[in-house]
């Protein structure tokens, strides 16, 4: 634990300053003193007053909802990646293992088909979807033996299934309207995130973290194999569905408040595991806030690159895949993933 | 019967082969028994099986009377700790995290080990002289620092019973003594109840009180030490010539005979 206290720190001071220039920062300057008015009309309630001047408009409309969406889903992608990397016993799991970000993918699919561009037609049926994609697969996998590679196996199938249903959608879709819209909702982006949004994953993902915060304890046992935390007194099947039900519903709600956004929930837990070791008592706390931190940074940039904005799932792909490189390089220098 | 552990008319089938048939013994706290047999013999079968990770389609597993299977597994967990066999992590805890996870049948479902259970985990580190290596990454030891790792946990979770699952593998001639002496020691001074799998015949001879014997899945012999150990049940169980050499005062050594039949 003592050890930890650095890396805490450091990340905690990274966090609050990326908070700090999300907020500022963008086409709209906001200068920080307008950041201290805001912060006191909230607390004195009058925040949500529509006579608010320019900045703090920006700021409590725009930037705040899209800055608590972008920790939100950045703690719950990384967080969710951590627990599955353990479920799993791979370091090369992502959350989206079992069939949720496919899933939750042809579920807004169906949706900007049939319903056109009601978001939340689009956000409940890609939590839903994501859902049904996951007990798909987790049904398919118990009935094969519910062992690790039965349940990786079956997430393949799921996944390939539900790949299939976007791409025949997509091709069946509307290409001046509905195929646009598919196709951008899948790169993955917080630009259209409003409070209600924000709400929403709000309500889902933070009592989702909660519960896993809570529950961390058994991913230690679990990450050494199923005999083994058997042995030491792991209900593993029930703790596995416990796990994988919190790690589903967190991404699905995710994925659904703002899209596809890969890597973060493979790349963060490598970090995290570097920096703070493997004990998930420490481990998962940390993904969090880490997750968190590093999704504000990708949207932040994603916002205010010079040449206008574009999807923060292209960037954390562009920034995710050469990071992950350099890991595999460094990692394999200092004796592999085991150390 | 009246064993702390009882084994009795135990079968088990995998995918409908027959692996153990009509296993029954007993082991008494203090006693360390070995469970010797050739490779495929259902050795390890019979350990999971007594353990509960494997359900035996027939017979049952007592422990005070009380049978495992069916028994949720954090109960199972305080009255065995197992040993496994060789092993080597995906991520990297240290020493003293996996020590700690002994601990686990211990904890409430949301509960953390508290700084006290770190003391002791660390305590039970001291306790078999490895006190050193709480910090080094677990998969950086060496073989047998890693099994003495293993035993500090399995004598931090506090079970009554210890299965060990030929801790003794993979060792090299130093620490296949060194790890039975400590196994040896946990049983006398702790009153345990200790089940353990070994190829070598002469570490049974030097540490066990009492043998079973398997063969093809069945039960050949069982005893004590003195009168299982014998040249005509080696033999017969690893199917070639054995000579057992008693010298006063040592425990009796074991050697392929000058017939040692090898068709």
């Amino acid at each position: 634990m003592s050890g930890h206290k650095l890396p805490f720190a450091a990340s905690f001071l990274a966090f609050a300053a990326s908070v700090v220039l999300a907020l500022i920062l963008g086409r709209y300057r906001v200068d920080p003193g307008s950041l201290w008015d805001m912060l006191t009309s909230i607390i004195s309630g009058s925040a949500a007053d529509p006579a608010l001047s320019g900045p703090s408009l920006v700021l409590w409309s725009v930037r705040l909802p899209r800055v608590i969406a972008a920790v939100l889903v950045g703690a719950a992608l990384s967080v969710s990646g951590a627990v599955f990397q353990s479920l799993f016993r791979n370091p090369l799991v992502s959350p989206g293992i079992l069939g949720v970000t496919s899933g939750a993918s042809f579920g807004a699919t169906l949706a900007l088909f049939v319903a056109g561009n009601s978001a939340l037609a689009v956000e409940g049926s890609a939590f839903i979807w994501g859902l049904v994609a996951v007990t798909l697969a987790y049904q398919i996998g118990r009935r094969s033996g519910n062992s690790v590679t039965s349940l990786v196996l079956s997430g393949v199938i799921v996944s390939a299934l539900f790949t299939a249903g976007i791409s025949f959608l997509k091709y069946k879709a509307d290409p001046y309207q509905q195929l646009p819209a598919m196709v951008f909702w899948t790169m993955g982006s917080f630009n259209s995130i409003v409070w209600d949004d924000t709400v929403r994953s709000l309500a889902i993902i933070t009592p989702g973290l909660a519960v896993l915060y809570l529950f961390r304890w058994w991913l230690n046992p679990i990450a050494l194999g199923d005999e083994d935390a058997m042995t030491l007194g792991i209900n593993v099947p029930k703790a596995r569905m416990i796990y994988i039900v919190l790690g589903t519903v967190i991404v699905a709600a995710s994925v659904a408040s703002c899209g596809n956004i890969g890597w973060v929930g493979l790349v963060v837990p490598h970090m995290a595991r570097i920096l703070v070791g493997s004990d998930h008592d420490v481990l998962i706390p940390f993904s969090a806030l880490l997750g968190g931190t590093f999704m504000l940074v990708m949207d932040t940039l994603a916002r205010t690159l010079p040449g206008g904005e574009i999807p923060v799932g292209v960037l954390t792909a562009l920034l995710g895949a050469p990071f992950f490189a350099y890991l595999l390089v460094t990692n394999e220098k200092r004796g592999g993933w085991q150390n | 019967m009246g064993g702390l552990l009882s084994v009795s008319g135990l079968g088990f089938c995998y995918r409908a082969q027959p692996v153990l048939r009509d296993i029954s013994f007993d082991v008494e706290r203090g006693s360390l028994c070995g469970l010797l047999g050739p490779n495929a013999s259902g050795k390890t079968t019979l350990l999971k099986c007594i353990n509960g990770v494997l359900s035996p389609g027939e017979g049952k597993v007592m422990v005070n009377g009380a049978p495992i299977h069916g028994m949720p597994r954090r109960e199972v967990a305080r009255l065995m700790a197992v040993v496994p066999q060789q092993m080597s992590l995906v991520f990297s805890f240290t020493a003293l995290q996996m020590v700690v996870m002994g601990r686990s049948a211990r904890l409430g479902a949301l509960q953390l080990p508290s700084a006290r259970d770190r003391a002791e985990a660390r305590a039970s580190m001291d306790e078999l002289g490895i006190g050193g290596l709480a910090e080094r990454p677990f998969n950086e030891l060496s073989g047998g620092e890693r099994q003495l790792v293993l035993l500090a946990r399995a004598l931090f979770q506090e079970a009554p019973i210890l299965l060990l699952d030929e801790p003794t593998s993979h060792l090299d001639f130093r620490n296949q003594y060194l790890i039975m002496d400590v196994v040896h020691e946990m049983t006398h001074a702790k009153g345990v109840a200790t089940i353990v799998t070994l190829h070598d015949p002469n570490l049974a001879a030097r540490y066990c009180t009492h043998l079973v014997v398997l063969k093809e899945g069945r039960l050949h012999r069982k005893g004590r030490r003195e009168e299982v150990f014998e040249e005509k049940t080696l033999s017969e169980v690893y199917g070639m010539g054995i000579e057992v050499h008693r010298v006063p005062g040592a425990p009796p050594v074991v050697m392929p005979g000058p017939g040692a039949a090898f068709p």
